[in-house]
């Protein structure tokens, strides 16, 4: 028990990040499901949200909760605003170019909050807890309070998906387009609705990724390449994929980092998707490809 | 007073090979490769080790633009079985790969301190006459590749790569197989970004992993669709207005001197990201579009 503590720490410290890299992996997913691209300027939106975050914890007399709020409110606005000036009208065009205005996107709005804010990190505050330990095995509350918002956000997010009049237009759109406007689906509607998903899930990544480390304007971009890593491993446009594999990946880039070592543990997530790439191109738990 | 545009015209050739060589991949072919500083990081750190050695430059850029260029076969057996989009998450990871193994691997790279002391080609010539020097080899590498792309794109070849970007159903339905021209010409692009990198570090004379950021593949992206993809005087036009803006950008501090030197950074960012925007919605062929594209 005791030599396998060191492990059990490693693997929770995982999970967490795993939790992270889950949620926007899910908004990448469903962004791909629904929008037919995949969307670089998540990463960046989960930046956004965190400074958000910050702002609105100074704004609301510490209250991480206010932060969190307005940080929500904020990114959702951003999402369906870059929706409804750039990538419905790009929705015609080929995919590489609603990828490269997204990429655009992500600088705008990475260069936007360095412009104003500078480089210097910024801290989402909140209160400090002693561990809890179990014979070795060290929890932080925080990171149960982490683990359990994830938790709770992405069973908000699939029930909309999948037990509301909302989720099921939504999918319909995901399965075929011009077959769900057909049935009187108001597309419109709908991908401002999704749009708002992948705008809020952003924020929420963003802020818990706040409260485990530290503020930076790269926050979001360095979590781009794993949250597309998952995307992808668990089959882009698969929800459940997307967060199995998130938190796959998390807890397997922990648990290396002692025989990798740091750089190489980052590399881990890459090979990963190179592997399972070639193995299984449509993802662990995506379908082959149908010819649309 | 001469050395200035000197410097900004040795770059821009730097950077106009790197941008036919993309413009060979994405502007012909259809590969969306977002990995390609990864090959301009392997041709700058090879060609470096050669000359720090002690083996003439010219060995040196030799081998590691030979060195890209092999190391983009297997990327290329990789990409036969991606579609598009996956292509471009795995050539941007493999990018990040490459970087972080410059980085671990202080043996031979020097890590995060990077290598320095890089000897540059006809300093026997004196200074002012050795940069000069250095700018022909430059322009005359960039003149090489636009003829040999010119000849490349007008070839059976070139017909063949093209009507693999525009249907590839159809190239397949005559009995060609889009998989093997597709990494062929990922491997030439490629060779050409690691042509560009050896120059790169015999330019600078010192090399981190700092200077081989995914930013530079945007750089590329955004020079090539400004330009026009799929031609090619546009790849040569977009990276002279890319650098003509980089180094614009710093005079733009005389006219606004409340702009500190950190935010420009920020507003050179946020100029390339509203370029690519902007041209998406509303010029996606770019300044010169080609003739025979939809």
């Amino acid at each position: 028990m005791l030599a396998l503590a060191p492990y059990l720490n490693l693997a929770i410290s995982g999970a967490v990040q795993g939790l992270v890299i889950a949620l926007a992996a899910l908004a990448i997913s469903l962004c791909f499901a629904i929008a037919r691209f995949p969307n670089a300027a998540i990463g960046d939106m989960m930046t956004f949200g965190a400074y958000v975050g910050v702002g609105g914890q100074a704004l609301a007399a510490g209250s991480i909760v206010g932060g969190g709020i307005a940080a929500v409110l904020a990114t959702t606005l951003v999402s369906v605003l870059t929706y409804l000036l750039v990538f419905r009208r790009l929705a015609s065009k080929p995919l590489v170019a609603s990828l490269i205005a997204s990429l655009g996107i992500a600088f705008l709005m990475r260069s936007m909050l360095t412009f104003i804010l500078g480089f210097d990190q910024q801290t989402l505050r909140v209160p400090v807890s002693r561990a809890m330990n179990f014979s070795g095995v060290r929890i932080l509350p925080i990171d149960l309070w982490l683990g359990g918002l994830a938790l709770l956000v992405l069973a908000a997010t699939f029930l909309l998906l999948f037990a509301t009049p909302l989720g099921r237009r939504m999918r319909a759109v995901a399965a075929d387009m011009q077959l769900a406007q057909a049935s009187g689906i108001r597309s419109g509607r709908v991908m401002i609705a999704l749009w708002a998903v992948v705008g809020a899930l952003s924020a929420a990544g963003g802020i818990m990724v706040g409260i485990k480390t530290v503020v930076t304007p790269d926050l979001g971009w360095d979590l781009l390449l794993p949250a597309f890593a998952a995307a992808v491993l668990g089959g882009l446009g698969s929800p459940v994929g997307a967060v199995v594999a998130g938190i796959g990946l998390g807890i397997v880039q922990e648990l290396a980092s002692p025989w990798v070592g740091f750089t190489y543990k980052i590399a881990l997530g890459f090979v990963a998707l190179i592997v399972v790439l070639l193995v299984r191109p449509e993802g662990l738990f995506g379908r082959p490809e149908l010819v649309r | 007073m001469l050395a200035y545009p000197v410097a900004i015209g040795t770059v821009a050739g730097i950077y106009a090979l790197l941008t036919l060589g993309l413009n060979l991949q994405y502007g012909f072919t259809g590969l969306l490769n977002f990995g390609h500083v990864a090959f301009f990081a392997i041709g700058a750190y090879v060609s470096a080790l050669f000359a720090l050695a002690g083996y003439p430059a010219a060995l040196g850029l030799a081998v590691g633009t030979v060195v890209a260029f092999c190391l983009a076969y297997p990327l290329g057996l990789l990409c036969l079985r991606l579609r598009a989009d996956y292509l471009a998450i795995v050539t941007l990871s493999f990018s990040e790969i490459v970087r972080l193994v410059i980085v671990s691997e202080d043996w031979a790279t020097q890590g995060t301190r990077g290598l320095a002391g890089i000897p540059r080609p006809f300093s026997g010539l004196g200074s002012g006459t050795a940069e000069v020097a250095y700018l022909l080899l430059v322009l005359g590498m960039v003149a090489v590749a636009a003829l040999l792309t010119w000849r490349l794109a007008h070839s059976p070849f070139g017909r063949l790569i093209q009507a693999v970007r525009d249907e590839e159903d159809a190239v397949r339905s005559l009995g060609k197989d889009p998989a093997q021209v597709k990494v062929k010409v990922l491997m030439l692009g490629s060779g050409l970004a690691g042509l560009a990198g050896g120059l790169y570090a015999h330019y600078v004379t010192f090399i981190s992993p700092e200077q081989f950021l995914p930013i530079i593949t945007f750089y590329v992206w955004i020079a090539m669709i400004m330009g026009g993809s799929g031609t090619i005087l546009g790849p040569l036009l977009g990276s002279g207005l890319l650098l003509l803006f980089l180094e614009g950008s710093r005079f733009l501090r005389d006219v606004a001197p409340f702009v500190s030197e950190v935010q420009m950074a920020s507003v050179r960012l946020a100029v390339v990201g509203l370029a690519l925007v902007l041209f998406m919605l509303y010029r996606p062929q770019g300044l010169v579009a080609a003739r025979n594209r939809a």
